[in-house]
């Protein structure tokens, strides 16, 4: 079966149905044939897709743009984990291989009050651009590109700075908290402009003014449970939200100017 | 919370040790003078008093909030509940055992602090109480549940007050556990010896 891309699988797929923002959701139950054990898990959906508008019913809406595991739009939370089952794999990566013939599926959204379901599995994370908006820049004119080593930054920062800038910002971290809660993608973002040169002009009111607005959006909070470092797609690490929190402190200590 | 729930584990360390007190003699001696030291305080031992339980109210009612405010942020909940692998027996349960601890708190104040009995003779009297299945099987579950609390408690404090290095990271997470296992054992030695190896009282 696995691994032999002439043979077929099929899968049994409960996928949350949802008409509307405000209408009641409910899982239902599709079976998909033919697909390859090489097709990507959205692929699989697209063959379900394919034989749905077929039959003349509604297809499954769900979010996809790269399909290269890079721009952060897949958001299928997969038998209860974020992304399916494979450590640092978006859905649009994760392929049918990994599953045995004939499975049984449950395919839902991410759920949080701040992530609001618009039709079955998409939802609406404009509340990330939100909280970006509220301090995930710098606002230095940086020109075009300076000569390399003109700034100079430390190896070990540079490093933990893009580890930290990897975040695609797909909100795995929040579907896969129990409390809903946004700090690995808060902390990712604040730390990687924290760790950099350019970022320090902002330094004291960034992680402030962006946690306020995760609050302000109906996040949870973090109680450390730690699921989110393992759901997340690109691996960005717990340490960002202690940092974040290290942040939050040097921020809430930084004298003001009137 | 973190820094509330370290301080607390200060007073636990204090309290354990206060309690080994009742085993150094038969008599009770040693652990009576204890008691009669602290009372030498005088009004400093209130204002002591006053500044934990100010310390237990503030852990409580953050925990409140932290819990009401993570409950309420995803209404519509999954319908298959899966985890990542990171969530712990401690982590999962922390408000069920904190509600149990403070439960248990309520009791044991009831029990000792505010039984007038308790002064004329603290030995004797912790002795004769935690011998009485009633009370000395709620004794071992608390500390069971002390101990849970602490298995994720003690680590995630570190972490929310910012307390964290790569290099550290894998020693705290062993730390928090020793103190776990540490407080558990510790506290349950005392109802097991008093509820299965004691004597009962001098006559």
């Amino acid at each position: 079966m696995s691994g032999d891309p002439t043979s077929s699988m099929g899968f049994t797929l409960k996928i949350w149905r949802q008409s509307a923002p405000d209408a009641k959701g409910t899982m239902e139950t599709y079976h998909v044939a033919d697909v390859s054990p090489d097709m990507s898990f959205l692929e699989m959906l697209d063959v379900l897709n394919e034989s749905l508008i077929g039959e003349g019913r509604e297809p499954v809406a769900f979010d996809h743009d790269c399909r290269e595991g890079i721009c952060g739009a897949c958001s299928l939370v997969i038998d209860g984990q974020a992304h399916g089952p494979e450590t640092e794999t978006t859905v649009c990566q994760l392929h049918m291989r990994h599953y045995s013939d004939g499975a049984t599926i449950h395919i839902e959204p991410f759920r949080a009050n701040a992530f609001p379901v618009l039709k079955d599995l998409v939802i609406d994370r404009s509340a990330f651009d939100r909280i970006i908006a509220e301090g995930g820049f710098i606002s230095t004119h940086t020109g075009s590109a300076p000569d390399a080593n003109a700034i100079t930054v430390a190896k070990d920062l540079a490093e933990r700075a893009m580890d930290a800038a990897a975040c695609i910002g797909c909100g795995a971290c929040v579907a896969a908290c129990p409390n809903s809660a946004a700090m690995l993608f808060v902390g990712a973002k604040v730390s990687h402009l924290a760790l950099l040169p350019q970022g320090q002009a902002e330094r004291n009111r960034r992680g402030l003014a962006m946690v306020a607005r995760m609050d302000q959006e109906g996040f949870g909070n973090c109680t450390n449970h730690f699921e989110c470092m393992a759901a997340c797609p690109k691996g960005i690490s717990v340490e960002n939200i202690a940092r974040l929190n290290r942040e939050l402190l040097r921020g809430a200590l930084a004298p003001r100017r009137v | 919370m973190g820094l509330t729930g370290l301080l607390l584990v200060g007073f636990l360390i204090e309290h354990l040790l206060g309690n080994f007190k009742l085993l150094e003699d038969s008599t009770g001696e040693a652990f009576n003078e204890y008691v009669l030291w602290l009372k030498s305080f005088g009004p400093l031992l209130q204002l002591a008093e006053l500044g934990l339980a100010a310390l237990f109210l503030c852990h409580i009612a953050l925990a409140l909030r932290l819990t009401l405010e993570n409950l309420a942020a995803r209404k519509q909940k999954y319908v298959v509940r899966g985890t990542h692998g990171e969530k712990t027996p401690g982590s999962v349960t922390m408000f069920i055992t904190g509600a149990l601890i403070t439960g248990y708190l309520v009791k044991h104040l009831l029990d000792f602090r505010f039984d007038e009995r308790y002064f004329e003779d603290p030995a004797a009297f912790v002795k004769l109480t935690l011998s009485q299945p009633q009370h000395g099987l709620a004794y071992l579950m608390a500390a069971f549940v002390v101990g849970l609390h602490l298995s994720h408690g003690f680590r995630s404090a570190f972490q929310s007050l910012g307390l964290s290095h790569p290099a550290l990271n894998a020693y705290l997470q062993k730390l928090g556990i020793a103190i776990a296992v540490l407080f558990a054992t510790g506290f349950a030695v005392f109802p097991l010896y008093f509820l299965f190896a004691w004597n009962g009282p001098a006559r």
